[in-house]
């Protein structure tokens, strides 16, 4: 496999603590979390990996919501 | 003070061509050649005010003044998209006299996928600080210039990260006003149990302090903050710390100077002052921080 | 640093409007015009690093390791050398007289005062977290240019007849 960029390593590591996190919801709704953080990745699978600008602004979204949903109080999501 | 700020409103024009044409960070900037698309952000299509409202139009003064607003956009659901000046035309007789109006008029009326934060409308809660004809202030606090001839130009505070439009991510800003304790710090109850008693005198060393509203201007106007964010903590923050290390009901004073006793914290102020003539409250952060250099060399 | 900042408005208003005609376009629904933002550097100097928070939101920003060295002392020392540079730099021509003794205070403040101000631009614009090998780089250069300055000044003092009477020389030439 080629060497990943820096950025690209992030992205992978954000996936990684989505999966952590995930692991420390209700094994019910865990498979409900799954696919949410997975469509979100996917959503802009298409993303040019040259363009920086845009892949820091969405990692820092991302961080930020992986914030707010890894609070314990979250225990389910549409 | 008002002598200050007026000089900086002269020379406030040329200020955005220097600042982002040199250090321009990424979010901020556009590829130059890069190709506007035609369409831009106003084309939800918006049911004009006349038709909604039952409220008739004041009639129409014969000579409209009409005033020319650049305004930054950027929409984070398109993030490959380059950030773009979009430009809106208000007629200024029938705007209210403020900033804030003639941008609460164009989301009215004109683009409601203009995005900026407001509340109070009046100067007290800080939410509208931007970047206005090269200078940080309020919104509610900034009279339109009435020379129609010239665009007005209107940015997100320089040297933030960009969440939408005119919204700027203050995260950072809060998370550092958080690591110096804003909270009155005592262990000693006072002798009689009731509050904890201040003289007029020490009241007044407080004085230009706690009017702060934390809108971030000052901070966001400082080259030393743009370089160092990570480890200086700003002219709004020093403050708002020696706020609390002038209260005299304040026990931890020593604490307090032990935190900022390094050489990022305080000492990367390097007296520049753009804090203190861009603050749009008339505080002076520069004379905050000079305090806290000498408490500290005193010790 | 603001003054440098402040052009002609003229200057300004004419290379806006160059550096704009060639993006501006009128908007489909002819209510405003989207401009390119024309306020972009081809070559960015030192582009941001993305933003990285640490702990959650509520969680205060980290304070860094505080040592009075690095702070208070650090800023009251260097105030004193500039403070004492104004009359060290005036008394050996105001007595007229040329000491050996005078040189050397002469020389090692002038030094030291310079270090400091070429360090403080280091750390500035060289932040360690940011570029750590440029600025642990530059750190040595700045050392190494303050010793040659000392050595030569050292040299210049010994071997030859001094800054102070050099500059006596220069200046009656």
């Amino acid at each position: 496999m080629a060497r990943l960029s820096g950025l690209q390593r992030e992205v992978l590591s954000l996936y990684r603590r989505c999966l952590r996190e995930i692991r420390k919801k209700p094994i019910e709704t865990r498979q409900k979390f799954k696919i949410y953080a997975r469509t979100e990745f996917q959503r802009h699978v298409e993303m040019s990996k040259k363009d920086f600008n845009a892949i820091e602004y969405l990692l820092r979204k991302g961080h930020r919501q992986l914030e707010t949903y890894s609070s314990p109080e979250i225990r389910n999501i549409r | 003070m008002s002598a200050l700020r007026s000089t900086s409103r002269l020379f406030a024009a040329s200020k955005p061509l220097f600042r982002p044409a040199v250090f321009a960070r990424t979010y901020a900037t556009v590829d130059p050649v890069a190709q506007v698309s035609a369409t831009g952000h106003a084309t939800t299509s918006v049911t004009p005010e006349s038709k909604t409202s039952t409220v008739q139009e004041p009639t129409p003064s014969e000579q409209p003044r009409i005033k020319k607003f650049q305004v930054y956009r950027w929409n984070p659901d398109t993030p490959s998209e380059k950030p773009q000046m979009q430009t809106y035309e208000l007629d200024l007789n029938k705007t209210g006299p403020m900033m804030l109006d003639a941008l609460i008029r164009i989301k009215n009326e004109i683009d409601p996928t203009l995005t900026f934060r407001r509340s109070c409308r009046e100067g007290i809660c800080g939410s509208c600080a931007m970047n206005i004809d090269g200078v940080n202030t309020l919104a509610c606090l900034c009279r339109i210039p009435t020379d129609t001839a010239k665009d007005s130009r209107i940015y997100p505070l320089p040297h933030t990260y960009v969440v939408k439009d005119l919204v700027p991510d203050l995260t950072y800003f809060y998370k550092q006003y958080k690591s110096i304790k804003p909270y009155l710090q005592r262990d000693t109850p006072t002798e009689d149990g009731l509050e904890y008693r201040q003289s007029p005198e020490e009241r007044k060393k407080l004085d230009g302090l706690y009017e702060c509203i934390l809108c971030a201007c000052c901070s966001t106007s400082c080259p030393s903050y743009w370089w160092n964010s990570e480890e200086y903590l700003g002219p709004a923050i020093l403050m708002q710390s020696y706020r609390w290390m002038a209260d005299s009901r304040d026990e931890k004073t020593a604490e307090r100077k032990a935190a900022l006793d390094n050489s990022m914290s305080v000492y990367r102020c390097h007296t520049i002052l753009n804090c203190s003539r861009t603050c749009p409250k008339g505080l002076n952060p520069a004379r905050a921080i000079a305090e806290i250099k000498k408490m500290m060399a005193a010790h | 640093m603001a003054s440098i900042a402040r052009q002609s408005p003229l200057l300004r208003q004419s290379c806006l409007s160059a550096f704009r005609a060639p993006w501006a376009s009128k908007n489909v629904a002819g209510v405003s015009q989207v401009v390119a933002f024309h306020a972009s550097a081809n070559k960015q100097i030192l582009p941001p690093l993305p933003q990285s928070i640490q702990g959650t939101m509520n969680d205060p920003a980290p304070i860094p390791h505080s040592h009075p060295v690095h702070g208070s002392y650090h800023w009251t020392f260097e105030r004193l050398v500039s403070a004492s540079l104004v009359p060290l730099c005036i008394a050996p021509f105001a007595a007229g007289s040329v000491s050996p003794v005078m040189d050397a205070v002469i020389c090692s403040a002038i030094v030291v005062h310079s270090h400091i101000g070429f360090d403080a631009s280091i750390t500035d614009y060289f932040p360690v977290r940011r570029v750590p090998k440029t600025a642990a780089f530059m750190k040595w250069l700045l050392r190494a240019f303050t010793l040659g300055t000392a050595v030569g000044l050292y040299e210049f003092e010994t071997n030859d007849v001094g800054v102070t009477e050099a500059i006596r020389r220069v200046w009656k030439a």
